[in-house]
């Protein structure tokens, strides 16, 4: 059969098809416009190997597909999930802040509201700067607060190894934070902490997390939970991170796992006992943040916890830990945690029949 | 009673609708467990497309999570004038295509081209002499060989192309569908999947 490649029985030539077969193969022709390329491309050789060039290439790119597993479907939704509890932590402060912000109500009346925020421009432009004048200085002092000068304005500049004579209980348990900096150390030390205070006066307690006074704030600031801020615990968890391996640390960040009401905040604690022993209190902790916690974020960071510490050889494979992923394996509403409970029965007690 | 499977489809359909319409309501009261549902009834395709469109398993997550805390923020926003899976994915291609682009600043502000400076490309299968060798069975070389060389293929289609081509091929959705949710005409859309497909065409050309 001789093959026509200038036109078909309707006059089209075969130029006219070139940039169609991209539209054909996609299906976005019309039911003539098939009908008509289908007729041509019985006649025509060279329409007919441009198809299968086309049909060639959409099979060779659909062989490189790649399907969301399982394990990757669940730990996205766990961290989704993690972070709709942290947005709706912040929601009432942003629905606050709109309530208050121009734009809710400059529309109505925008000849009235540029005049009015002028007014409020001209006003905080002139006694602001009188108010700031009187009182930057210390405040700027404070921040940076080194100097002798420095702990003279602020009250008192508490240097953790100078002992606690300054920051009494009292002090401590009516104290607000008004910040937390951390200057790097070079040579593998540990960060210098200054955290500032509001107690009945100014306070700065200075140190590393090693000195006992800078430890027992950042204890407490976690041990009263309701009285600071996430953020707050959240950087006391990073900064006593590299004590785990201290009593004191470690029952504050176990307590932090239990009891914290931040899901992000447990989600850090639980990272921070990394490597921390005796792994049976470990252990025990992870099982019962996979057990109560609420929040899936941290109930998958305590499974892989786990079989992490199982690959290492550090988890006892008791008759409780086994009941307790069995039950996850069962129970859990999240995938990834049963599928990941299943994998740690298999690697810590492969003869248990469950 | 093909006429009767239709109907049945068309009223499933609309069923469908209804719930989805419902859930998106609730969610935007404020109901948790409804905005969770309607992630489900999507969040697999999401990630796909995700997956797909930026291939390294974390980037994927960043873009689902990325997509679906935009949608939970400007839910209030949603007014029932389209789809609400046109304005999910509407979302989703603007954070894809940002990330996109985002990386493909990144490697033109780090990649450093001496072979190609002073005249010639060097073939795709000379610049992975190390990975050639350290594979084993020859059909796991050659798959895996076949694989990067569609993703340097895919590479070279700009954010878009790449978007269109995904979309129209492996999404399934009409070109129209596609401009809707790109914000662009069906015309632009026509021209970025002729482009994707040519510059394919080339890259893969004796692949097939």
């Amino acid at each position: 059969m001789q093959p026509e490649q200038h036109g078909n029985k309707s006059g089209k030539k075969c130029e006219e098809f070139g940039p169609r077969w991209t539209l054909f193969t996609a299906g976005e022709l019309d039911a003539a416009e098939v009908a008509e390329m289908n007729e041509h491309v019985l006649h025509c050789a060279n329409c007919n190997a441009t198809l299968a060039q086309e049909n060639a290439l959409l099979a060779l790119l659909s062989s490189n597909r790649r399907e969301p597993d399982a394990a990757l479907l669940g730990g996205c939704r766990a961290s989704l999930e993690d972070a709709l509890d942290q947005e709706e932590e912040r929601g009432w402060l942003r629905r606050a802040v709109s309530t208050w912000m121009p734009g809710s109500w400059i529309s109505p009346a925008p000849a009235w509201s540029a005049a009015l925020l002028l007014v409020i421009g001209f006003s905080v432009g002139i006694l602001g700067a009188k108010v700031v004048r009187h009182s930057i200085a210390p405040n700027s002092a404070s921040q940076f607060g080194t100097s002798n000068s420095a702990s003279t304005l602020t009250g008192a500049t508490t240097p953790a190894d100078a002992g606690n004579s300054s920051l009494s209980p009292l002090d401590l348990h009516t104290a607000d934070v008004a910040g937390i900096n951390v200057f790097p150390s070079s040579n593998n030390q540990p960060p210098q902490v200054e955290l500032q205070l509001r107690a009945r006066q100014p306070i700065t307690v200075q140190g590393t997390v090693n000195d006992d006074e800078v430890k027992r704030v950042l204890i407490f600031f976690l041990d009263n939970s309701q009285r600071f801020d996430p953020d707050v615990r959240m950087n006391a968890v990073e900064l006593l991170r590299i004590r785990n391996n201290d009593a004191d640390v470690r029952a504050a960040l176990c307590q932090t796992v239990h009891t914290d009401h931040n899901a992000a905040v447990r989600l850090k604690a639980l990272e921070a006992l990394d490597g921390a022993e005796p792994q049976d209190i470990i252990q025990q902790t992870l099982l019962d943040a996979l057990v109560d916690d609420q929040n899936p974020g941290v109930r998958v960071e305590a499974i892989n916890a786990l079989r992490e510490m199982a690959a290492k050889g550090q988890v006892e494979s008791d008759g409780h830990m086994l009941a307790v992923l069995r039950d996850r394996m069962q129970k859990d509403p999240s995938t990834y945690i049963r599928l990941q409970s299943a994998a740690a029965i298999r690697d810590l007690g492969p003869r248990q029949k469950f | 009673m093909s006429v009767a499977f239709e109907g049945d489809a068309r009223a499933a359909a609309t069923v469908k609708l209804a719930e989805e319409q419902a859930l998106v309501r609730s969610a935007q009261a404020g109901d948790r467990l409804a905005f969770e549902e309607l992630v489900r009834r999507f969040d697999r395709e999401v990630l796909r497309l995700a997956l797909n469109l930026v291939k390294r398993p974390e980037d994927a997550r960043d873009i689902y999570q990325e997509s679906f805390l935009r949608v939970y923020r400007n839910l209030h926003r949603f007014r029932f004038e389209c789809s609400f899976y046109t304005w999910l994915y509407r979302i989703v291609t603007n954070v894809a295509l940002d990330h996109l682009r985002r990386r493909t600043s990144r490697r033109e502000d780090q990649a450093p081209v001496p072979e190609e400076a002073e005249g010639g490309t060097r073939d795709f299968f000379d610049r992975q002499p190390e990975m050639r060798a350290a594979a084993n069975p020859e059909r796991n070389l050659l798959g895996q060989e076949l694989g990067e060389h569609i993703a340097t293929a895919l590479e070279r289609l700009s954010p878009r192309e790449r978007m269109v081509f995904e979309m129209k091929h492996y999404q399934g959705l009409k070109l129209r569908a596609i401009g809707d949710m790109l914000g662009t005409s069906e015309e632009t859309v026509k021209n970025s999947l002729f482009r994707a497909t040519r510059k394919l065409r080339a890259s893969l050309d004796g692949m097939r």
